[in-house]
């Protein structure tokens, strides 16, 4: 028979709950709410308050019907534009508030509470660092504790929290265990993806847009090498590789664009030979394609292709963390021939711009013959002349080159990078503007390097006959500590990257003990990304292989079956369940042992008998140990019928249990 | 329905339904105080459970699909979850310690009432007590001190009745999973017939031979009798104190005594098998419910079986209960 109607009538304990759970579920969401599910929750939050707090009647289904009617409508009408993944996740926080707000009995918090562990795990696909994930485990118990209080109805909050809370604590390990062996599977169908904003470098590169980058202090991707890492000054990430110049903005070539979408993998890679660094990339969701890598870069994980100039690309968007591994070749060459198209690429340049760099160049090159002399040359000049680096550069005109390198002698990367490029295709030698970040902060606990957006960069690739694409990089020559120290030992946060995030912990760096306690819960959420978001078959097998040795189905059902026993009688010790009830008074199990023992060797106490006459009848019968027996006798009977003194007592009782043992044993060897 | 000795005979249950029924018998015997533990407590998910179920699949799937390793994580944590709460729910009934008392007297009709005692060692939350189609008794909270819950039963028939297997449910701490048992307390209560008021029963006594001493068949105030114990009024004489009660320390009683006062009445019930039987059967109990009432000695005859004249609450039952279990007529049992 089901439970009275008036049994199934929510507690204000629960409405209360249902208060704090739909504000801690909701915030989490806020950058995926068009304004009008925002507006919507908002009043459903507020209404419900208003119940809480006994001023408002519940809203009249009429209503509820015809808000959730028209929210459904309109966000039809939004879906083409913030993308189908979106309209269902508005369409679910929806129904949520709105359910939320003719909530009326058990059943209905059931569903709320649900529905909130779908929006949790939709929260996940956005956030998932280490820090957001223990808040949602968090949120995730509060939305427990909304269940518990519909059976603990006049309790204080507290007390339903205590419960909640200690449920999703004995719950953690047997997850974890779940999550070590449980098999992981490959992408069942095709999900609609996220639409959201593409974060980091873009394709096309103009004056102003590292320097927008420079402004943030957001991760774009950490690496951990394998054995000693190469110092600064060698860690040039390429991302992109740009062409094309329109005398305003740098972008990558067609040919490139085609093998791109048409996720078309280089098919002429030179034999990898000579030194290599192995190393693992951890890139944060970018919602890009495009990956880092050092010089000639070969990657074996799933989805990651080559393209034809040496960078590694990404077949899906990184819609989420994304964790590869990379082998890198600095010594092999790059194109070593190159085909005419390509040359011809690299040398052209927008008609009738720039003049004063052309004749500049020209001049370079009729001094230099020599391609090698003539790049030197090109470099030092950035020295012998006053040129000066800068993240706030002066405006430049329509000729924008002419501009910076004889007027205002003052930029930062792209602006030499852009010179030089322009120098070398002017002067006749084949060169392309690269984009990626330099450098990386190291940290010292875990030993990786971490990659900000801020240590964005541009440089150059010139083609040298028999030697290929070289890089060359003219920041170096005006600013080498950029290079040598990373883009920290040149610029104070204060003027780029904290302009843009001034809560950022990156600030901790000019504390010392601080910046030690920044860099540990950066470890932390280090290892997090690589042993949790990165935990796939190969880890998986990885570590079972370290637990059980060589993984069969048998040892893996014992190591599974074995650990669900160990966790359920751990959890049920905790809930109290099982309660070995200790012999407390150890004085006369010991009496009594030693009794059982006698009675073995056929000296057995009667009933009626007390100690001293059993004590009697014993030394009668078994003389051998009479004397220890009624010293042992004398003990008992003084700890149990005469009062001692605290001191006595114990020194006595240290005597008895002696006694008793040395008396057990000799029994035994009778 | 409740009647034990009749169930097989008068309802023809299914054969699973025959089987649990003789397999709980065997499990979980009757007895008039049972603790509940491992023997006695069976877990299932509730239909929520199985909607949580549905929900770890549905988060496991979009974990895969999106390959999001804290999706599956918090899959794999409801999963967790649900195994903690089978534990907790087990352990909110393990050690629930139910007796009988007696229960108080009823006329067919009524809602009998069984009182159960409930205690446990550790404290349980939300505990559910019902017999079957009855309404439900809700405990929000049981703990070492016992406590009595009053258990109805709805019921329409005289005679013996046995209320079944009490039912014991717990969905905490989640609703996840319902922990229940069916225990036979060994609890029955005689139920007496209905009364139904019949002046003619009293009247046509009045016309018997015996009518004149209707009136004096009573046992009135007086010195003969020692009739019982009440508790002592100030500024009564100190002569019916009972002074070996207040030594005993029972506090000031006093003795009452009273006396008999004219012939005994007799009520009879013959022909056992006419088809009124049911009505003279209430209405006899309204007529013993009567005298009763107003302190009349009677005596009882139901055909050869005689209940000699008494009177007070003790003989009432006795009379009531031996008229309650005369057999009903063959063909209203069929």
């Amino acid at each position: 028979m089901k439970p009275s109607q008036q049994q199934e009538i929510i507690s204000r304990h629960s409405l209360l709950w249902l208060l704090i759970i739909n504000a801690v579920i909701l915030l989490p969401l806020y950058d995926k709410l068009t304004p009008w599910t925002m507006a919507i929750c908002g009043i459903c939050l507020v209404w419900r308050y208003g119940i809480f707090m006994g001023k408002v009647a519940k809203p009249p289904r009429v209503l509820v019907t015809s808000l959730a009617l028209a929210s459904a409508l309109t966000l039809a009408l939004v879906t083409s534009k913030i993308g189908l993944l979106n309209g269902l996740i508005n369409l679910l926080i929806l129904g949520y508030s709105l359910k939320y707000i003719e909530t009326r009995d058990r059943r209905d918090v059931r569903i709320v509470v649900i529905v909130g562990y779908i929006l949790i795990a939709i929260t996940l696909l956005g956030q998932q660092s280490f820090y957001f994930s223990t808040l949602l485990i968090v949120i995730a118990a509060i939305n427990t504790c909304v269940l518990v209080s519909l059976y603990r109805e006049d309790v204080k909050l507290y007390e339903t929290a205590r419960i909640g809370f200690i449920l999703i604590i004995q719950s953690l390990p047997l997850a974890a265990l779940l999550f070590l062996v449980f098999p992981r599977l490959p992408p069942l169908w095709l999900m609609p993806q996220m639409k959201t904003a593409q974060t980091g470098l873009s394709d096309e590169v103009s004056f102003g847009e590292i320097g927008r980058l420079t402004r943030s202090a957001a991760l774009a991707f950490r690496v951990k090498f394998d054995g000693t890492p190469p110092s600064n000054h060698q860690l040039y990430w390429r991302a992109l590789v740009l062409e094309d110049y329109d005398g305003q903005t740098w972008t990558q070539n067609e040919s490139i664009k085609t093998s791109e979408a048409n996720n078309l993998a280089s098919s002429s890679m030179p034999a990898a030979t000579g030194p290599w660094l192995n190393y693992s990339v951890i890139a944060q969701k970018s919602n890009q394609h495009w990956l880092f890598g050092l010089d000639v870069a070969f990657s074996d994980t799933a989805d990651i292709i080559q393209l034809p100039d040496y960078r590694l690309y990404s077949t899906k968007s990184l819609t989420q963390t994304f964790r590869y591994s990379v082998k890198s070749f600095p010594s092999v060459p790059m194109d070593i021939t190159l085909t005419d198209n390509v040359r011809n690429i690299n040398l052209r340049l927008p008609e009738l711009s720039n003049p004063r760099t052309h004749k500049l160049a020209k001049s370079f090159a009729g001094r230099y013959p020599n391609p090698v002399k003539r790049l030197n040359a090109m470099m030092n000049y950035f020295t012998e002349q006053a040129y000066f680096y800068t993240l706030t550069p002066p405006p430049v005109g329509p000729q924008q080159i002419d501009d910076f390198l004889l007027e205002n002698k003052a930029g930062f990367c792209v602006h030499y990078a852009s010179a030089l490029t322009v120098m070398a295709r002017a002067s006749g030698i084949p060169a392309r503007m690269v984009t990626g970040y330099q450098g990386g902060e190291w940290n010292k606990q875990a030993q990786y390097f971490s990659i900000y957006q801020y240590m964005a960069h541009a440089w150059v690739e010139v083609w040298l006959e028999n030697r290929g694409w070289i890089r060359l990089d003219p920041t170096s020559m005006i600013a080498p500590e950029r290079i040598l120290e990373g883009f920290d030992g040149y610029f104070q946060g204060g003027d780029s990257y904290f302009i843009d995030s001034p809560f950022s912990t990156l600030r901790l760096r000019d504390y010392p003990l601080l910046n030690e306690l920044r860099q540990t819960l950066a470890s932390i959420d280090f290892y997090w990304s690589v042993w949790v978001l990165g935990f796939d078959s190969n880890k998986q097998e990885q570590v079972l292989h370290k637990l059980l040795g060589k993984i069969t189905t048998e040892k893996l059902a014992f190591f599974m079956l074995s650990s669900l026993a160990l966790i359920m009688l751990v959890i049920a010790y905790s809930a109290g369940l099982l309660r070995f009830s200790p012999d407390k008074d150890k004085i006369s199990s010991a009496y009594l042992r030693v009794c059982r023992l006698l009675d073995k060797k056929g000296v057995s106490r009667r009933l009626e008998q007390g100690p001293i006459d059993f004590c009697h009848s014993v030394e009668s019968q078994l003389p051998v140990i009479a004397k220890d027996f009624s010293l042992l006798t004398q003990y008992y009977i003084a700890l149990k019928y005469r009062t001692l003194t605290p001191s006595g007592r114990k020194s006595t009782t240290k005597l008895f249990i002696r006694l008793s043992r040395q008396l057990q044993l000799k029994l035994i060897r009778l | 329905m409740m009647n034990r000795a009749n169930s097989t005979k008068t309802t023809k249950p299914w054969r699973p339904s025959l089987w649990w029924r003789s397999w709980l018998a065997r499990r979980l015997p009757p007895s008039k105080q049972v603790t509940l533990a491992h023997k006695s407590i069976f877990i299932l998910p509730t239909g929520f459970g199985l909607l949580w179920i549905s929900l770890i699949l549905l988060l496991f799937i979009l974990g895969t699909n999106y390959q999001n390793n804290l999706i599956i994580g918090l899959s794999f944590l409801l999963v967790s979850l649900f195994n903690t709460c089978i534990i907790y729910s087990y352990k909110n009934l393990a050690g629930l310690s139910l007796s009988s008392s007696s229960p108080p007297q009823a006329y067919a009709g009524d809602t009998l009432i069984f009182p159960i005692k409930l205690s446990s060692k550790q404290v349980q939350f939300e505990v559910l007590l019902s017999y079957a189609n009855n309404q439900v008794n809700v405990l929000k909270v049981i703990k070492e001190e016992p406590q009595v819950s009053l258990l109805q039963f709805n019921n329409l028939s005289r005679g013996r009745m046995f209320p079944g297997r009490l039912k014991i449910e717990s969905r905490y701490p989640l609703g996840l999973c319902r922990a229940w048992s069916h225990i036979d307390l060994d609890n029955q209560l005689i139920v007496f017939a209905s009364p139904i008021e019949s002046q003619s029963e009293l009247s046509s006594l009045a016309t018997d031979d015996i009518s004149h001493t209707l009136d004096r068949g009573i046992h009135v105030q007086g010195v003969d009798e020692f009739k019982g114990l009440r508790q002592h009024i100030p500024g009564e004489s100190l002569k019916q104190v009972a002074w070996k009660q207040l030594a005993q320390g029972r506090g000031m009683l006093s003795k009452e005594f009273q006396q008999p006062q004219g012939q005994p009445l007799w009520l009879t019930l013959d022909n056992l098998t006419s088809p009124d039987i049911e009505e003279r059967i209430s209405k006899l109990t309204w007529s013993i419910d009567k005298l009763s009432e107003r302190g009349h000695i009677f005596g009882l005859v139901i055909g050869q079986h005689k209940i000699p004249p008494a009177d007070g609450e003790g003989h009432r039952i006795v009379c009531q209960q031996s008229i309650a279990l005369l057999p009903e007529r063959e063909e209203q049992i069929k």
